[in-house]
């Protein structure tokens, strides 16, 4: 026990340094101890049926004898019950993700430092340069539109068509988080500058966006059951899966779309360290980003394609704006503020 | 009774009253320290306890949130009651107390929505009442209108919702009432001539009025505290209320603003605090109203004549309305891969996926073991409780009227302050037992204690003082009493207490969403996931796998305590 703590004081040393050697791959000695520690709590933002049973059925078909537990959460809730955690001295989860789950958990001193050999196969936006986490898999999210009730040739496509009137009423958005008004605001925010921005949501806010406290894909399922037309601010993959299965529904490029990565940390006083990191390992391997691209999700890793190959920018051929986890991290408060005043 | 033996008497009457009060004080005193003090203090993010500050309530009269959440919340509280009652209350009387037929589908419409949880009942009435459920659909079809019959995310849809979700319960305690109360008074009016309707406005009424306002009172009071229905239901269509705004407060912000969420709570603690006064008044001219006495009885039920085929078909209305249309909708979401209105063309789409999903993950039958556990454990510590409180307070026992106090202080927590406040505290104190089922356990013990009080209590009132006195005087000291006497006298009630809290411990979201860890997740937590995160069909299969579990239970105890019933009161 002590012995790995000092080595992970030291790996942090070396990794606060200029230079950042990748940890060491999962060798057999982690494999072992990992399997001595028995299961591995997974906190989770993704969803449970989509991604994370699936996820989980395949590391423990690797490394039969370690359980993954999970709970799933939102983000903010995630995040808060893991800073609850440590205040009582007793950190329950080993390994976490999210687009906005990380920064205040870095800010409280709770993520440890572990880069996973695989990290090398990831560009830079993707991995934070202090080592505390590596894009997972990635999010662009766009409006999506119910196909029976708006047809193609309809949808708007620009932001500037979202401001018509026959949409007043029709769209819906989630009230938390970045997949929701506020990242909308954010966006917007960003990418048109303060006053443009500003002046635009002005006249979006005369729409009557429906906020609603569920997730993205809860709003995007309302889409789906047709109680509204048009959805902001929803997961374009999310789309791919419904309509896979038969449901009414299709998203729309519009430009500039907003991507967020969702990372993978392990936290530093985690109850089973050496099986959260080969939870991790596993996740941003290329097995594991795989799953993410079987499951219909982005995979961050770039030589793993989406499996259908336009929801990502490159193959879409549609421009996006990447907002890394700090940028979320100190502007979300301000987008919200727009959003709790303008949108409410 | 000799000087000796009362002198012992009054001792162990005594020592039975400083133990209860040290537990019941441990249990209930630490929350409102806890609020006070986060909304008195600033709290560093590590937990530390910084300096005095008025900030947080200054905040909170920024703006008119404050007021637009109060007025919406008395708004909600008091239509729920309403409802409540009307539904509930009509049922209770047609069935305790005429011969209408039918009865036995009220029952069952009441034991199979008592073991619902909230969530998945909410969630049905979203299915039903929502923009492309089957309602607002029948009325574009019949009406050939492109618009809704009722929106739903609305007060008035909040309201609905929420009264339909109490009407089960009011039929449970008003029932009860009118079962054990003596028909003597409204058998002596109908002699004197007197119209069903006469006798049912000036005896009935009156004699259940105490029961009655007490039922008022806590319907309203949990909808004034109330957090599935206006999360659900409200936030959706931007009807906020306080109980959403201390949700917020702690859910939406990164560290929790517990000092808003706190100043929030300390608001709401104050104004139950004024109902709980108004409440005590009540009760303490109770005592007139003491009907199960010496003499042996049993009602006799009103002849409605040819209206008993009206009071028929309420009965079957509610029926329908509380069983059977929520159960068909989400049948129907359950065999769907995603929602859609209820039409031909979405038979195509049938799956049993969200069947398979649920039997085969080993995560569920936990999630069942946990809340199976928690319910059965909390419903027995607190029935032991307070029987002895009960009893204690109503026979004015030295400390009864503290404990008594005590024990129905909890009432003023809405279910997601006292989670905050329980959370705060063993965060703060050095017992290892933050997210564990521990400590659910105890937050659910706080929060039943009054539910737990108004059995005990109401069903001491009904025992005339002449039985023990009785005992009393052929030499009976007080465990003996309360042993031999009163305990198989409260039996009913007691057992109606125990299933009662059982049956809410099962299905309550606001404690366990804020203390469940990952080896503690209940039902009602996994179905609020479920139902935010979008695999609503799959909580739909999932919630009538559950439902039947629960329906086996309840009826099972249901029949146990209407058995128990039936022997004191000789059938």
């Amino acid at each position: 026990m002590l012995g790995r703590r000092v080595f992970l004081n030291l790996s942090g040393i070396l990794l606060a340094g200029a230079m950042i050697p990748s940890a060491l791959a999962a060798d057999q000695g982690m494999i072992a101890a990992a399997k001595k520690e028995g299961e591995v709590v997974w906190y989770t933002t993704l969803i449970v049926k989509q991604i994370v049973r699936p996820m989980a059925a395949a590391f423990e078909k690797k490394y039969p004898g370690i359980k993954v537990r999970y709970v799933r959460a939102n983000a903010t809730s995630t995040a808060n019950k893991i800073l609850n955690e440590a205040r009582a001295g007793k950190v329950a989860a080993d390994i976490f993700d999210g687009t906005s789950t990380e920064p205040p958990l870095e800010k409280a001193g709770l993520v440890a430092k572990y880069v996973p050999a695989s990290a090398a196969k990831y560009p830079p936006e993707y991995k934070d340069p202090q080592g505390y986490w590596v894009a997972g898999n990635l999010y662009f999210l766009t409006p999506g539109i119910n196909t029976s009730l708006v047809k193609k040739a309809d949808a708007p496509k620009t932001y500037e068509d979202l401001l018509d009137p026959k949409w007043k009423g029709k769209m819906v958005w989630n009230a938390s988080s970045t997949s929701s008004g506020p990242g909308f605001i954010g966006n917007v925010l960003l990418t048109m500058g303060e006053q443009k921005g500003m002046a635009y949501l002005e006249k979006l806010s005369k729409q009557k966006i429906v906020s609603m406290e569920a997730s993205a894909r809860k709003v995007l399922d309302s889409v789906v059951a047709g109680e509204y037309p048009i959805a902001l601010q929803i997961f374009n993959h999310h789309t791919v899966i419904s309509a896979k299965k038969g449901a009414p529904v299709d998203w729309v490029a519009m430009q500039p779309v907003m991507a967020l990565v969702s990372t993978v940390s392990v936290l530093k006083d985690a109850p089973h360290p050496n099986a959260g990191r080969l939870l991790m390992d596993f996740v941003l391997s290329e097995e594991g980003q795989k799953i993410f691209a079987n499951a219909n999700y982005l995979p961050a890793m770039p030589s793993v394609p989406a499996k259908v190959k336009n929801l990502k920018p490159e193959a879409g051929n549609y421009k996006a704006n990447v907002v890394t986890p700090d940028k979320v991290a100190t502007d979300l408060p301000k987008w919200k503020a727009i959003f709790d005043k303008m949108f409410r | 009774m000799s000087s000796a033996r009362g002198h012992v008497d009054a001792h162990s009457t005594r020592w039975i009253a400083a133990i209860l009060g040290i537990i019941i004080a441990l249990l209930v005193l630490p929350p409102v320290w806890y609020l006070f003090q986060g909304s008195l203090f600033e709290i560093t993010p590590t937990g530390a306890v910084g300096e005095f500050t008025f900030e947080h309530y200054r905040r909170l009269l920024e703006g008119e949130r404050l007021a637009t959440s109060a007025v919406n919340s008395f708004v909600f509280a008091i239509g729920s009651a309403v409802v409540a009652l009307l539904f509930g209350g009509v049922l209770a009387w047609i069935v305790e107390r005429t011969n209408a037929p039918f009865k036995v589908l009220a029952y069952l419409t009441t034991i199979i929505s008592l073991g619902t949880p909230y969530v998945l009942y909410v969630t049905a009435w979203l299915f039903l009442l929502g923009k492309v459920g089957p309602v607002n659909d029948l009325y574009r079809w019949l009406t050939g209108a492109n618009d809704v019959l009722i929106n739903v995310h609305s007060m008035t849809g909040m309201v609905l919702v929420e009264g339909m979700l109490w009407s089960p319960l009011v039929f449970l305690l008003l029932s009860a009432t009118l079962r054990t109360s003596n028909p003597e008074f409204e058998e002596a009016a109908r002699m004197s001539g007197a119209s069903v309707w006469d006798t049912i406005r000036r005896i009935t009424i009156r004699l259940a009025l105490p029961a009655v306002m007490a039922l008022v009172l806590l319907v309203f009071i949990r909808a004034f505290e109330g957090f599935e229905v206006p999360a659900l239901v409200g936030l959706p269509g931007r009807v906020n209320v306080l109980t959403t705004d201390i949700f917020l407060a702690l859910k939406d912000t990164v560290p929790p603003d517990a000092g808003r969420a706190s100043a929030f709570s300390v608001v709401l603690l104050c104004v139950v605090a004024v109902l709980l006064a108004f409440y005590n008044r009540i009760s303490k001219s109770a005592e007139r109203f003491h009907t199960v006495t010496g003499k042996g009885f049993r009602a006799r039920p009103f002849d409605l004549g040819a209206g008993r085929w009206i009071a028929g078909v309420i009965i079957i209305a509610n029926f329908l309305f509380v069983l059977v249309l929520p159960n068909l909708v989400l049948l129907w979401a359950s065999v769907l891969p995603f929602f859609q209105a209820v039409r031909w063309k979405a038979v195509g789409l049938f799956t049993l996926e969200n069947y398979k999903a649920v039997i085969n993950s080993p995560f569920y039958l936990e999630l069942v073991w946990n809340t199976l556990i928690l319910a059965a454990a909390s419903a027995t510590i607190v029935m032991v409780l307070t029987l002895v409180v009960g009893w204690l307070a109503v026979r004015r026992k030295p400390g009864g009227w503290l404990l008594d106090q005590m024990a129905t202080m909890p009432l003023i927590f809405p279910g997601i302050v006292l989670g905050t406040a329980v959370m705060q505290i063993y965060l703060a104190v050095p017992i290892p037992i933050y997210g564990t089922i521990w400590i659910i356990l105890i937050a659910y013990v706080i929060r039943y204690l009054p539910y737990g009080m108004r059995y005990g209590y109401s069903g001491m009132l009904q025992i005339h003082r002449e039985l023990e006195e009785a005992a009393g005087m052929s030499g009976a000291g007080n465990l003996v009493i309360l042993r031999r006497i009163v305990l198989p006298l409260l039996a009913p009630a007691v057992a109606s207490g125990w299933l009662f809290i059982f049956l809410l411990a099962s299905r309550v979201l606001s404690l366990p969403i804020l203390l469940a860890g990952p080896d503690s997740q209940t039902i009602a937590v996994a179905m609020y996931d479920m139902w935010t995160n979008g695999q609503g069909t799959e909580l739909a299969a999932m919630g009538l796998l559950w439902t039947l579990i629960m329906t086996v239970i309840a009826s099972g105890f249901y029949f146990l305590s209407r058995r128990s019933g039936a022997g004191v009161y000789g059938n």
